[in-house]
Formats: C-alpha cells, sequence, structure tokens
C-alpha cells in the first residue's frame, strides 16, 4: 500500500538535523512505556516506598528517578498470577468484551462493507451517508438515546450492552469499504463470467483480497475495545464485577501499588504484541480513513 | 460491480438491523423522548427539558470545557503532526520505523499510562526537575486549572500518531517532479513549499484538523481517570454531567444535553464534508 518514492538513500543536513529531533522524540515518546516495564520488575517494599512518597508539598524533596531495583523481582507476578485473582478476573473479562466484538465484527463488518461497495442498488448512497454521519458522532450523543433503547430491549447491566453496540461500529464499516470501492472491477467480473454468484464472490475472491485491511481493522478495533471505557461506565453502572480492566484498573492500583506497575505492564503487552505484528497493516488502514 | 441484484439486501440484512437499532432509531426515538417530561403521564412539554439543560450551571460549564479542551488538543495535534510529517519526509525511507513509533502510543490503553503519567507530573516529578532547570518555579500540575496540562498532554501523546499517518500519506503523494520543475525554474525552499506543497495537501490538512478535532472530544478517559467522577471544574467535561445525571436518573436531561452538544457537532460535519468537495476537483 505504501507509495513511498524511492529516491537517493542519501540524507541533506537538514535531513540529518531532523533525524535527530526525531530520534529525540522517539526517545521520549517510548520512556513512558518502558519505564512502566522497568518499575514492574521492583520488589514490593521499593515500589511502595517510592510511590508512598508522591504528593508531597515540600519544595525541599524531589522524587528520586529509579533506573534499577535493589532485587529484580517478579513477586508481584505471581501475586496476579496465582494469590489474587481480582486482576486477573478483569484481564479476563477484557479479553472475553474484545473476542466477543470482534467476532461479532468479523461477521458483520466485511458483508455490509461488501454490500456497500460492490452493488448498484437505489439508496446505497444514503446509507453510506448514514453511517458517516453516525462514525462522526461521538458518545456523548449516541449514549443517551442509545441506553433508552437497551433498557427497552432488556440488555442494561448486562455484557450485551456493552458488546453488541459495538459489532456494528460504523467506523470500520466505513474503512473496510473505502478499501473495497477501491479494488479493481475485473476483480469480480472475471468470476461472474465464470458463473460465480454474489455469495461465492465474497467468499472466494474479496475476503481473501481484504486479508490486510481486516487485519488492519481488527487491531484497531482490538486497541479500542482495550481501552474502552465510556460504554461500560454507563451500561454497566450497576454490575462492577462484569466490568473490564480498562475502568477498573485505575482503582485496584490505588489498593495494591505494589502489583500496579506489573498489573499496567501486563495490559499494555498484549496491544504492544498487536501492534508489533500488525504495525504496517495498521498505517495502511489509517491511510484509508481519509474521505475519498 | 453488481447490477440490482436482490441478494444485496439480504447481505446488508444484519449490518443494516443492527445500525438501526442501536444507532438510528434509538437517534430519532430520542428527539420524541426529549420532548416529554418522563413522568408516569408522559406529558408533552415541548422544548422545557432542553431550556432546564440549558440553563443547568453544570451542563454549560462541561460544554464549555468539552469544546475549550477539544480546541486546545486539535489544533496542537495537527501543527506537530504537520511538522513531524514533513520532517518524516525529508528522511525519505528512513522514516519508516519512526513513523511506526509515533504511532505506538495510539494503541495504549489510557489507565495503563496513568500511574506513570501521574509520577512524572509530581510535586517533585521530573516535569518539575525540568521547570526548576529551565528557572521557573515548581508547579502543582495535579491540582486546579494546571490538570488540564497533563491531561492535554496525554492525550497529544497518545493521539499525534494518527494525524502523523495521514500528513505523511498525503506529503508524499505529491509527485516529486513538481519540485523538480520548479527548482529549475529557480523557486527556492520557501517559494516551494507554499506554493507545491501546501496547495497539494490543503484538502488532507483540512481533513485531518476536523477528524482530531472530532476526537478529541474523547479527552474524557483522561479527564475521568485523573479526576474521578468529580474532577475540579477546569475539567469537568460534558461527559462527566451526563455520567452524573444518568446516575440520579434523570434521563430527560441526558437525552436534551446530547442534542443541544449534537447540534455543535453536526457544525463540524458539514465542515468535513465540505473537506470532500474541496479534495474532488484534485482527484
Amino acid at each position: 500500500m505504501s507509495r513511498r518514492i524511492r529516491r537517493s538513500g542519501r540524507l541533506s543536513f537538514s535531513g540529518w538535523v531532523a533525524m535527530l529531533i526525531l530520534t529525540a522524540l522517539c526517545a521520549l515518546i517510548l520512556l513512558p512505556i518502558v519505564f512502566t516495564f522497568l518499575y514492574s520488575f521492583f520488589p514490593k517494599g521499593e515500589i511502595e516506598s517510592y510511590l508512598s512518597q508522591r504528593g508531597s508539598y515540600d519544595a525541599e524533596k524531589w522524587l528520586d528517578v529509579l533506573y534499577s531495583p535493589a532485587v529484580f523481582s517478579l513477586r508481584q507476578y505471581y501475586k496476579i498470577f496465582i494469590e489474587d485473582p481480582t486482576y486477573l478476573r478483569l484481564f479476563c473479562n477484557s479479553a472475553m468484551y474484545a473476542g466477543a466484538i470482534l467476532l461479532g465484527q468479523g461477521i458483520i463488518v466485511p458483508l455490509t462493507a461488501y454490500a456497500l461497495s460492490r452493488f448498484t442498488f437505489r439508496g446505497r448512497d444514503l446509507i453510506f451517508f448514514c453511517i458517516l454521519v453516525l462514525m462522526i458522532l461521538p458518545f456523548q450523543v449516541t449514549m443517551a438515546p442509545s441506553v433508552m433503547m437497551l433498557r427497552w430491549m432488556g440488555l442494561m447491566d448486562s455484557v450485551w450492552a456493552v458488546i453488541l453496540p459495538m459489532c456494528f461500529s460504523p467506523f470500520y464499516i466505513f474503512l473496510l469499504r473505502q478499501f473495497m470501492v477501491s479494488l479493481p472491477s475485473e476483480l469480480l467480473e472475471a468470476g461472474m463470467v465464470d458463473g460465480v454468484g454474489a455469495v461465492r464472490g465474497y467468499i472466494h475472491v474479496i475476503l481473501p483480497v481484504c486479508k490486510p485491511i481486516i487485519g488492519a481493522a481488527a487491531a484497531l478495533s482490538f486497541a479500542d475495545c482495550w481501552n474502552m471505557v465510556e460504554q461500560p461506565l454507563v451500561y454497566l453502572a450497576n454490575r462492577p464485577n462484569l466490568r473490564p480492566l480498562s475502568v477498573m484498573f485505575n482503582q485496584i492500583s490505588t489498593e495494591g501499588a505494589d502489583v500496579a506497575f506489573a498489573g499496567s505492564a501486563l495490559y499494555i503487552l498484549p496491544t504492544l504484541l498487536i501492534y508489533l505484528y500488525f504495525q504496517e497493516d495498521i498505517v495502511a488502514g489509517i491511510q484509508l480513513s481519509e474521505l475519498k | 460491480m453488481f447490477h440490482r441484484k436482490k441478494i444485496v439486501w439480504l447481505l446488508l440484512l444484519p449490518g443494516l438491523a443492527g445500525l438501526i437499532a442501536f444507532y438510528v432509531a434509538p437517534l430519532i426515538g430520542g428527539v420524541y423522548f426529549s420532548l416529554m417530561d418522563g413522568t408516569f403521564a408522559n406529558n408533552f412539554v415541548g422544548l422545557a427539558n432542553y431550556e432546564r439543560v440549558s440553563q443547568n450551571p453544570m451542563f454549560q460549564l462541561g460544554l464549555k470545557n468539552t469544546w475549550e479542551l477539544s480546541l486546545l488538543c486539535a489544533p496542537a495535534i495537527w501543527l506537530l503532526a504537520f511538522v513531524l510529517a514533513a520532517m518524516l519526509k525529508m528522511l525519505k525511507q528512513r522514516s519508516v520505523p519512526f513513523r511506526n513509533v509515533l504511532l505506538l502510543p495510539y494503541l495504549m490503553p489510557t489507565s495503563a499510562m496513568l500511574l506513570i503519567w501521574t509520577l512524572m507530573f509530581d510535586y517533585g516529578g521530573v516535569i518539575n526537575r525540568l521547570v526548576v532547570q529551565l528557572g521557573y518555579e515548581r508547579v502543582l500540575w495535579l491540582e486546579e486549572a494546571a490538570l488540564r496540562v497533563p491531561i492535554v498532554l496525554m492525550y497529544i501523546w497518545k493521539n499525534v500518531g494518527f494525524s502523523v499517518v495521514l500528513f505523511a500519506s498525503a506529503l508524499e503523494a505529491v509527485h516529486p517532479s513538481l519540485y523538480e520543475y520548479a527548482s529549475l525554474e529557480g523557486a527556492g525552499w520557501w517559494r516551494q513549499a507554499f506554493r507545491i506543497t501546501l496547495p497539494q495537501i490543503l484538502p488532507t490538512a483540512f481533513l485531518v484538523f476536523v477528524l482530531a478535532w472530532v476526537n478529541a472530544f474523547k479527552i474524557f478517559k483522561e479527564a475521568y481517570f485523573i479526576g474521578g467522577d468529580y474532577p475540579t471544574p477546569q475539567i469537568y467535561t460534558l461527559q462527566h454531567f451526563m455520567n452524573n445525571k444518568f446516575a440520579k436518573l434523570e434521563y430527560q436531561d441526558v437525552t436534551a444535553a446530547a442534542y443541544l452538544f449534537a447540534i455543535g457537532v453536526m457544525v463540524l460535519f458539514a465542515l468535513m464534508y465540505m473537506s470532500k468537495a474541496v479534495r474532488s476537483p484534485n482527484t
């Protein structure tokens, strides 16, 4: 997908200056993530006393920047995995939501995008326009009406209130539609001559071609689900035990300071792995979100 | 391309049904709901709910802060993304790893980054060390109005990469022969920047700004994690107002507030749609 223009690889002087600035900036951007992982290996006593120094108004005192632990400790990870199931249960909640939403989107989103991009029918442009409007509307606007609906359906305070609306997320329909529109029309026409119908064309022609963009959408959507706050906060107002880690993490990290950083690191890890695997696809996917 | 095939409605059915059930129908039904008084008799009250909500000082505060915070974030992200994308272009094919690192925070969950962020902005933290190094007094970043700084910075840290990617691809799409021709004609760097680069990427620049603006309404996440349900007035957003009204079961107010906010968002949408019109002569 990248339309990079390959010219001579030599950099000008200003190119080297830009490289220097960008290197420094990238290091700065990575620092919070690196330090979260580093602090996750600090033993309980050290990290607790460190965190307890926060919030002092003493103008004489500074909070030291710690670079290496006195003892390299894995005890807090042991606590998370074995001793105290609180964190792990919330982590599983998060994974359950992400899994269910991705599964739902995987069925709905490509199919709808296919219908909106490879067919001509009356009302298509109107439907696409509505999807654009819905995509732009912030959660603050859609929240109140959809709570009414979910209440009427009897889904409030159940996991379905969080999962079902997200399965029809307009943004991902838009994203995949943008990709499918750009596919050459010969792709399906060759098959049509041989009598391949709409359904087989979808399964055997369109889906395989769309693999990279589906990967990108899945990665972006996973990051979205992993970080969702507003939806569970409102839709699960009376069911704290059903909430995902994204909402509850703040609370458990203030209760147990020793596992706070280990919890953060563990929480970041899935998105980090997904990012490492899909980074090029994600970039290509974001480039598609330009309205063309 | 399939023409007028009936099967398309079958393919559309699940997606359309969901979109209508969870998005379109509630939005339309909500209008009716917002015009009722919500009692057992459910009387028609016209715009009374809208009047009451728009006079609510907390609603006014939330609305004002939501717009203000988004207007702090969007221009900052826009400008920073443009500068970074321009620098990436200078690096030519070596820019890929840098661009990818800039995008990494976009996928990081907000709540996991909160702890390290509050440590950085602590009264004795690294940010204040920097402030003192530069010759200023220490600042209480995590209180009152100063709290906006860590929140906005965290938002920028997380979201700037998205805009960089859009800008970078627009800059790459500018045909190199345009520059070569301009150099031959004797146009300098500034002339090239203002006469070639700027007009070529103007539609994208416009879109990036509007997208950054609309997305910045999501800054509630950062504000909620640092400030909780009832934060200091300077970071009390519309979402806080709505969540608290929900907790008090005052649904009519929440719905009316949502539609009042939607009016402003729709203006933004019109702007974005205009950017499509700006673009079409080019493509």
